[in-house]
């Protein structure tokens, strides 16, 4: 996170969770960015992750795993998807990256 | 890319056992569940505005020209990943 802060990034956490259930996951694993609520699958439908999910013969639609990384500029410079994306480290070393003046 | 990692020492490990190794298999391509954006590198990223877990709206567009963001979708609070 220290790394991120120097690179000049910010991280945003979103899911389909209530802000109730947010602030308390945020709590649980203490994490300091923003985890924001996607109550009505706006967002996951306008980056297209919306992803069927059965469970207990429940249809539901969540977000697909993803990281995704925009720069200052508001434009996409990275996009991962499925279990990778659980694992920060590509996006981090975009980031800072990214910070790195060009040479 | 991972997985494709992971199947493809998985198909090693197999063809180790039998103390050969046969011509180079194709790795089947695996069902892979994921709801694929069509976004890529270089598009603009849709704009947002969000409730925080501290009940404030997080506009996407308020980090223009000051921050790169790392969004981070994730499936359910309270499910480790």
């Amino acid at each position: 996170m220290a790394k991120l802060e120097a690179s000049g990034t910010v991280v945003l956490g979103i899911s389909i969770d209530s802000p109730a259930a947010n602030a308390a996951f945020a709590k649980q694993i203490g994490v300091t960015f923003p985890l924001l609520s996607d109550m009505n699958k706006e967002v996951l439908t306008s980056y297209q992750i919306l992803k069927p999910y059965d469970v207990k013969g429940g249809k539901y639609q969540w977000a697909q795993r993803t990281t995704i990384v925009v720069d200052k500029q508001g434009k996409i410079q990275h996009v991962e998807q499925g279990d990778s994306a659980v694992d920060p480290n590509s996006a981090v070393s975009v980031c800072t990256g990214l910070h790195k003046p060009k040479a | 890319m991972k997985g494709i990692v992971t199947a493809l020492a998985g198909i090693f490990l197999l063809l180790g056992i039998g103390g050969q190794v046969v011509a180079p298999v194709t790795a089947a391509p695996q069902e892979e569940a994921v709801a694929k954006t069509n976004l890529k590198v270089g598009d603009a990223a849709p704009d947002f505005s969000l409730l925080s877990d501290k009940w404030e709206q997080v506009k996407l567009s308020d980090y223009r020209g000051k921050k790169n963001v790392i969004l981070a979708f994730y499936v359910l609070a309270f499910t480790g990943g």
